[in-house]
Protein backbone atom coordinates (compact mmCIF):
# COMPACT_ATOMS: atom_id res chain seq x y z
CA UNK A 1 0.00 0.00 0.00
CA UNK A 2 1.52 3.33 -1.02
CA UNK A 3 1.28 5.90 1.62
CA UNK A 4 3.03 8.94 -0.96
CA UNK A 5 2.67 10.03 -4.57
CA UNK A 6 6.26 11.27 -3.93
CA UNK A 7 9.38 8.49 -4.53
CA UNK A 8 11.92 8.23 -2.52
CA UNK A 9 15.15 10.15 -3.44
CA UNK A 10 17.95 8.07 -3.69
CA UNK A 11 21.08 9.11 -1.69
CA UNK A 12 24.47 8.95 -3.64
CA UNK A 13 28.18 9.93 -2.66
CA UNK A 14 28.70 11.32 -5.44
CA UNK A 15 27.05 14.60 -4.55
CA UNK A 16 27.58 18.28 -6.26
CA UNK A 17 30.21 18.75 -3.78
CA UNK A 18 31.85 15.78 -4.10
CA UNK A 19 32.12 15.81 -7.65
CA UNK A 20 33.80 19.60 -7.48
CA UNK A 21 36.34 17.94 -4.89
CA UNK A 22 37.15 15.48 -7.33
CA UNK A 23 37.73 17.64 -10.24
CA UNK A 24 39.71 19.70 -8.05
CA UNK A 25 41.68 16.28 -7.03
CA UNK A 26 42.56 15.33 -10.86
CA UNK A 27 43.61 19.12 -11.34
CA UNK A 28 46.16 19.26 -8.33
CA UNK A 29 47.09 15.69 -9.46
CA UNK A 30 47.51 16.49 -13.38
CA UNK A 31 49.45 19.51 -12.54
CA UNK A 32 51.65 17.79 -10.58
CA UNK A 33 52.36 15.27 -12.84
CA UNK A 34 52.80 17.62 -16.08
CA UNK A 35 55.40 19.31 -14.06
CA UNK A 36 57.30 16.39 -12.93
CA UNK A 37 56.78 14.67 -16.74
CA UNK A 38 58.17 17.94 -17.89
CA UNK A 39 61.19 18.08 -15.38
CA UNK A 40 62.01 14.56 -16.98
CA UNK A 41 61.95 15.72 -20.19
CA UNK A 42 63.97 19.08 -19.61
CA UNK A 43 66.61 16.38 -17.81
CA UNK A 44 66.32 13.84 -20.99
CA UNK A 45 66.86 17.13 -23.15
CA UNK A 46 69.80 18.08 -21.27
CA UNK A 47 71.56 14.67 -21.38
CA UNK A 48 71.43 14.88 -24.74
CA UNK A 49 72.44 18.32 -25.26
CA UNK A 50 75.32 17.49 -22.63
CA UNK A 51 76.56 14.56 -24.84
CA UNK A 52 75.98 17.16 -28.06
CA UNK A 53 78.54 19.52 -26.41
CA UNK A 54 80.76 17.25 -25.58
CA UNK A 55 81.13 16.14 -29.30
CA UNK A 56 81.16 19.72 -30.31
CA UNK A 57 83.99 20.43 -27.76
CA UNK A 58 86.06 17.47 -28.87
CA UNK A 59 85.20 18.35 -32.45
CA UNK A 60 86.92 22.17 -32.10
CA UNK A 61 89.71 20.21 -30.15
CA UNK A 62 90.58 18.15 -32.71
CA UNK A 63 90.18 21.05 -35.75
CA UNK A 64 92.36 23.67 -33.63
CA UNK A 65 94.77 21.07 -33.23
CA UNK A 66 95.07 20.19 -36.93
CA UNK A 67 95.26 23.86 -37.84
CA UNK A 68 98.01 24.09 -34.74
CA UNK A 69 99.72 21.60 -36.30
CA UNK A 70 99.02 23.42 -40.14
CA UNK A 71 100.24 26.47 -38.90
CA UNK A 72 103.59 25.18 -37.58
CA UNK A 73 104.04 23.48 -40.52
CA UNK A 74 103.83 26.65 -42.63
CA UNK A 75 106.13 28.39 -40.02
CA UNK A 76 108.80 25.37 -41.12
CA UNK A 77 108.17 25.82 -44.25
CA UNK A 78 108.33 29.36 -44.40
CA UNK A 79 111.92 29.44 -42.02
CA UNK A 80 113.44 26.98 -44.49
CA UNK A 81 112.80 29.07 -47.52
CA UNK A 82 113.81 31.89 -45.90
CA UNK A 83 116.71 30.23 -45.59
CA UNK A 84 117.75 28.93 -48.85
CA UNK A 85 116.64 32.33 -50.01
CA UNK A 86 118.49 34.45 -48.07
CA UNK A 87 121.78 31.60 -48.90
CA UNK A 88 121.13 32.06 -52.58
CA UNK A 89 121.13 35.80 -52.59
CA UNK A 90 124.26 36.14 -50.25
CA UNK A 91 125.75 33.38 -52.80
CA UNK A 92 124.74 35.71 -55.68
CA UNK A 93 126.15 38.85 -53.71
CA UNK A 94 129.27 37.28 -52.69
CA UNK A 95 130.18 36.14 -56.40
CA UNK A 96 129.57 39.45 -57.42
CA UNK A 97 131.98 41.00 -55.27
CA UNK A 98 134.61 37.86 -55.97
CA UNK A 99 134.19 39.09 -60.08
CA UNK A 100 134.32 42.76 -58.31
CA UNK A 101 137.19 42.03 -56.91
CA UNK A 102 139.33 40.95 -59.51
CA UNK A 103 141.34 43.74 -61.00
CA UNK A 104 141.15 44.65 -65.14
CA UNK A 105 145.39 43.50 -64.94
CA UNK A 106 144.37 40.48 -63.51
CA UNK A 107 142.79 37.64 -65.58
CA UNK A 108 141.26 34.78 -64.29
CA UNK A 109 141.08 31.38 -65.45
CA UNK A 110 139.29 29.28 -62.76
CA UNK A 111 137.18 30.15 -59.73
CA UNK A 112 136.45 27.77 -57.11
CA UNK A 113 134.18 28.58 -54.61
CA UNK A 114 134.32 26.22 -51.36
CA UNK A 115 132.30 26.07 -48.45
CA UNK A 116 134.99 27.92 -46.13
CA UNK A 117 137.49 28.82 -49.10
CA UNK A 118 138.27 30.14 -52.61
CA UNK A 119 140.36 28.80 -55.28
CA UNK A 120 141.69 31.15 -57.69
CA UNK A 121 143.46 30.54 -60.91
CA UNK A 122 144.63 33.22 -63.36
CA UNK A 123 147.40 35.62 -64.62
CA UNK A 124 148.77 38.23 -63.59
CA UNK A 125 151.70 40.82 -64.79
CA UNK A 126 153.40 40.31 -62.07
CA UNK A 127 154.07 39.63 -58.56
CA UNK A 128 153.12 43.39 -57.31
CA UNK A 129 149.78 43.54 -59.48
CA UNK A 130 149.18 40.69 -57.92
CA UNK A 131 150.21 41.14 -54.76
CA UNK A 132 148.49 44.86 -54.06
CA UNK A 133 145.20 44.56 -56.42
CA UNK A 134 144.36 41.25 -55.50
CA UNK A 135 146.22 39.75 -52.27
CA UNK A 136 145.16 42.97 -50.24
CA UNK A 137 141.74 42.70 -50.34
CA UNK A 138 141.46 38.67 -49.97
CA UNK A 139 143.81 39.01 -47.07
CA UNK A 140 141.26 41.29 -45.29
CA UNK A 141 138.11 38.81 -46.55
CA UNK A 142 140.23 35.58 -45.82
CA UNK A 143 142.43 34.60 -42.37
CA UNK A 144 144.60 31.86 -44.23
CA UNK A 145 145.80 33.39 -47.70
CA UNK A 146 148.34 30.75 -49.76
CA UNK A 147 150.11 31.91 -53.59
CA UNK A 148 152.13 30.25 -55.69
CA UNK A 149 153.54 31.81 -58.75
CA UNK A 150 154.78 29.53 -61.97
CA UNK A 151 155.89 31.95 -65.49
CA UNK A 152 154.29 31.53 -68.66
CA UNK A 153 156.83 32.06 -72.03
CA UNK A 154 155.52 36.06 -72.30
CA UNK A 155 157.04 36.72 -68.94
CA UNK A 156 153.37 37.02 -66.95
CA UNK A 157 153.01 34.83 -64.47
CA UNK A 158 150.33 32.48 -63.69
CA UNK A 159 149.26 32.43 -60.22
CA UNK A 160 147.01 29.73 -57.74
CA UNK A 161 145.82 31.80 -54.91
CA UNK A 162 143.90 29.78 -52.39
CA UNK A 163 142.23 31.18 -49.42
CA UNK A 164 140.52 29.94 -46.49
CA UNK A 165 138.21 31.59 -43.22
CA UNK A 166 138.62 29.40 -40.48
CA UNK A 167 135.08 29.08 -38.35
CA UNK A 168 136.89 29.29 -34.98
CA UNK A 169 138.18 32.81 -35.97
CA UNK A 170 134.62 33.50 -37.61
CA UNK A 171 132.70 32.99 -34.45
CA UNK A 172 135.66 35.01 -32.32
CA UNK A 173 135.24 37.89 -35.21
CA UNK A 174 131.35 37.88 -34.84
CA UNK A 175 131.28 37.33 -30.98
CA UNK A 176 133.76 40.36 -30.84
CA UNK B 1 25.64 17.07 26.57
CA UNK B 2 25.47 18.94 23.23
CA UNK B 3 26.21 16.21 20.70
CA UNK B 4 28.10 17.35 17.56
CA UNK B 5 26.01 16.99 14.64
CA UNK B 6 28.81 16.35 11.73
CA UNK B 7 27.20 14.76 8.30
CA UNK B 8 28.87 11.74 6.60
CA UNK B 9 29.56 13.98 3.69
CA UNK B 10 31.83 16.29 6.01
CA UNK B 11 33.37 13.51 6.57
CA UNK B 12 34.50 11.90 3.41
CA UNK B 13 35.54 15.23 2.23
CA UNK B 14 37.90 15.57 5.15
CA UNK B 15 39.08 12.36 4.95
CA UNK B 16 40.18 12.57 1.05
CA UNK B 17 41.18 16.15 1.12
CA UNK B 18 43.72 15.23 3.66
CA UNK B 19 45.15 12.22 1.52
CA UNK B 20 45.41 14.31 -1.22
CA UNK B 21 47.09 16.44 1.16
CA UNK B 22 49.33 13.78 1.92
CA UNK B 23 49.52 12.67 -1.40
CA UNK B 24 50.75 16.18 -2.65
CA UNK B 25 53.76 16.46 0.04
CA UNK B 26 54.99 13.09 -0.57
CA UNK B 27 54.96 13.34 -4.36
CA UNK B 28 56.80 16.65 -3.83
CA UNK B 29 59.29 15.85 -1.48
CA UNK B 30 60.19 12.55 -2.52
CA UNK B 31 59.90 13.34 -6.55
CA UNK B 32 59.15 16.97 -7.38
CA UNK B 33 62.17 18.53 -5.39
CA UNK B 34 65.09 16.06 -5.96
CA UNK B 35 63.76 16.38 -10.08
CA UNK B 36 64.23 20.29 -9.75
CA UNK B 37 67.21 20.43 -7.87
CA UNK B 38 68.68 18.46 -10.33
CA UNK B 39 67.11 20.22 -13.36
CA UNK B 40 68.72 23.55 -12.10
CA UNK B 41 72.17 21.73 -11.67
CA UNK B 42 72.01 20.43 -15.04
CA UNK B 43 70.89 23.91 -16.61
CA UNK B 44 73.51 25.78 -15.12
CA UNK B 45 76.44 22.60 -16.22
CA UNK B 46 74.90 22.97 -19.47
CA UNK B 47 75.09 26.71 -19.59
CA UNK B 48 78.59 26.30 -18.39
CA UNK B 49 79.77 23.49 -21.03
CA UNK B 50 77.86 25.85 -23.62
CA UNK B 51 80.02 28.61 -22.43
CA UNK B 52 83.27 27.01 -22.74
CA UNK B 53 82.14 25.58 -26.06
CA UNK B 54 81.49 28.69 -27.17
CA UNK B 55 85.15 30.03 -26.53
CA UNK B 56 86.35 27.02 -27.73
CA UNK B 57 84.54 27.74 -31.01
CA UNK B 58 85.63 31.51 -31.07
CA UNK B 59 89.34 30.13 -30.44
CA UNK B 60 88.40 27.94 -33.63
CA UNK B 61 87.51 30.45 -35.89
CA UNK B 62 90.85 33.05 -34.42
CA UNK B 63 92.84 29.84 -35.62
CA UNK B 64 91.28 29.68 -39.14
CA UNK B 65 91.25 32.90 -39.84
CA UNK B 66 95.20 32.61 -38.68
CA UNK B 67 96.01 29.38 -40.88
CA UNK B 68 93.76 30.69 -43.70
CA UNK B 69 96.29 33.90 -43.92
CA UNK B 70 98.98 32.10 -43.70
CA UNK B 71 98.54 29.58 -46.19
CA UNK B 72 97.49 33.14 -48.46
CA UNK B 73 100.56 35.05 -47.87
CA UNK B 74 102.44 31.63 -48.21
CA UNK B 75 101.07 30.33 -51.29
CA UNK B 76 103.86 30.24 -53.44
CA UNK B 77 106.68 28.40 -50.70
CA UNK B 78 103.98 25.99 -49.65
CA UNK B 79 103.25 24.85 -53.27
CA UNK B 80 106.89 25.05 -54.44
CA UNK B 81 107.54 22.14 -51.66
CA UNK B 82 104.78 20.40 -52.82
CA UNK B 83 105.25 20.56 -56.41
CA UNK B 84 107.25 17.59 -57.87
CA UNK B 85 110.80 18.57 -59.24
CA UNK B 86 110.60 18.25 -62.91
CA UNK B 87 114.07 18.26 -64.28
CA UNK B 88 112.03 19.03 -67.68
CA UNK B 89 110.54 21.95 -66.67
CA UNK B 90 113.82 23.44 -64.64
CA UNK B 91 115.32 23.08 -67.73
CA UNK B 92 112.73 25.08 -69.89
CA UNK B 93 112.59 27.44 -67.65
CA UNK B 94 116.16 28.23 -67.27
CA UNK B 95 117.88 27.47 -70.58
CA UNK B 96 117.68 31.26 -71.43
CA UNK B 97 120.49 32.26 -68.60
CA UNK B 98 122.92 29.30 -70.19
CA UNK B 99 124.31 28.62 -73.88
CA UNK B 100 124.06 24.99 -72.40
CA UNK B 101 122.69 23.40 -68.94
CA UNK B 102 123.24 19.86 -68.01
CA UNK B 103 121.20 18.51 -64.48
CA UNK B 104 122.39 14.95 -62.91
CA UNK B 105 120.18 12.20 -62.01
CA UNK B 106 118.52 13.57 -58.91
CA UNK B 107 120.11 11.86 -56.11
CA UNK B 108 118.05 11.68 -51.95
CA UNK B 109 119.95 13.52 -49.45
CA UNK B 110 119.56 13.56 -45.98
CA UNK B 111 116.38 14.87 -45.07
CA UNK B 112 116.71 18.62 -43.39
CA UNK B 113 114.46 18.63 -40.33
CA UNK B 114 110.72 16.73 -41.68
CA UNK B 115 111.41 18.21 -45.24
CA UNK B 116 113.19 15.76 -48.26
CA UNK B 117 116.27 17.02 -49.95
CA UNK B 118 117.40 16.07 -53.43
CA UNK B 119 120.86 16.77 -54.81
CA UNK B 120 121.64 17.85 -58.12
CA UNK B 121 124.74 18.46 -60.25
CA UNK B 122 124.44 20.96 -62.56
CA UNK B 123 127.32 21.46 -65.49
CA UNK B 124 126.50 24.61 -67.58
CA UNK B 125 128.13 26.83 -70.03
CA UNK B 126 127.48 30.64 -70.42
CA UNK B 127 128.67 34.06 -72.04
CA UNK B 128 129.11 35.77 -68.99
CA UNK B 129 128.95 36.08 -64.81
CA UNK B 130 125.83 38.24 -65.41
CA UNK B 131 123.94 34.76 -66.57
CA UNK B 132 125.09 33.21 -63.63
CA UNK B 133 123.50 35.89 -61.61
CA UNK B 134 120.49 36.80 -63.22
CA UNK B 135 119.88 32.89 -62.70
CA UNK B 136 120.50 33.16 -59.03
CA UNK B 137 117.99 35.61 -59.33
CA UNK B 138 115.31 33.95 -60.87
CA UNK B 139 115.96 30.55 -58.57
CA UNK B 140 114.19 32.62 -55.78
CA UNK B 141 111.33 32.36 -57.87
CA UNK B 142 111.21 29.19 -59.56
CA UNK B 143 108.55 26.20 -59.09
CA UNK B 144 110.23 24.65 -56.37
CA UNK B 145 112.58 25.52 -53.40
CA UNK B 146 116.26 25.28 -54.39
CA UNK B 147 119.20 26.49 -52.93
CA UNK B 148 122.54 26.57 -54.67
CA UNK B 149 125.26 24.70 -52.78
CA UNK B 150 128.88 25.04 -52.64
CA UNK B 151 131.53 24.01 -54.21
CA UNK B 152 130.61 26.26 -57.49
CA UNK B 153 133.50 25.91 -60.13
CA UNK B 154 133.83 28.36 -63.00
CA UNK B 155 136.10 27.57 -65.89
CA UNK B 156 137.17 29.88 -68.51
CA UNK B 157 137.40 28.23 -72.22
CA UNK B 158 138.08 31.39 -74.71
CA UNK B 159 134.93 33.41 -74.55
CA UNK B 160 133.00 31.04 -72.59
CA UNK B 161 132.52 30.06 -68.89
CA UNK B 162 132.42 26.35 -67.79
CA UNK B 163 130.34 26.48 -64.52
CA UNK B 164 129.68 23.28 -62.21
CA UNK B 165 127.47 23.66 -59.10
CA UNK B 166 125.53 21.49 -57.31
CA UNK B 167 121.82 22.80 -56.17
CA UNK B 168 119.49 21.27 -53.37
CA UNK B 169 115.65 20.74 -53.96
CA UNK B 170 113.50 20.57 -51.04
CA UNK B 171 110.13 19.02 -50.88
CA UNK B 172 107.11 17.77 -48.85
CA UNK B 173 107.87 14.61 -47.09
CA UNK B 174 104.81 12.99 -49.10
CA UNK B 175 107.10 13.56 -52.54
CA UNK B 176 109.50 10.58 -52.95
CA UNK B 177 109.38 10.03 -56.54
CA UNK B 178 112.86 10.30 -58.44
CA UNK B 179 113.09 11.35 -62.63
CA UNK B 180 115.97 10.94 -65.23
CA UNK B 181 118.50 13.57 -66.10
CA UNK B 182 117.99 15.41 -68.88
CA UNK B 183 120.09 17.39 -70.82
CA UNK B 184 119.05 20.73 -73.35
CA UNK B 185 121.29 22.34 -75.59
Amino acid sequence: MKYSYVDSRKKSAFTDDMQLLFIFFAITLLMLSLTYFFLLFKDYRFEQEKIELYQKGNDLNTSIYTMQNQIAFIEKQNALSEIVYTKNTVLKDSITNLFDLVPQRITLSRASLLENGLILHGITPNKDVYNFMLQAPLRSIFHRTYSSFYPQENGWLNFVSTNYIDKEEEELDEEN
Amino acid sequence: MKKINISRQSIYITILSFILLIFVLVFSFSLLIPQGKEYRMKRAQIKKISKNVKKLDNFNSEILTLLKDMQGDNRHIITALKTSFSEEKFLKQNKNYFKSLTLSKRIKAENEGEFIVYDVNTTSQMSSPKSFYDFLDSINKSDWIIGINFPIDFKRDGEMIYSTFSMKIYSDPVETNTTESNTTQ
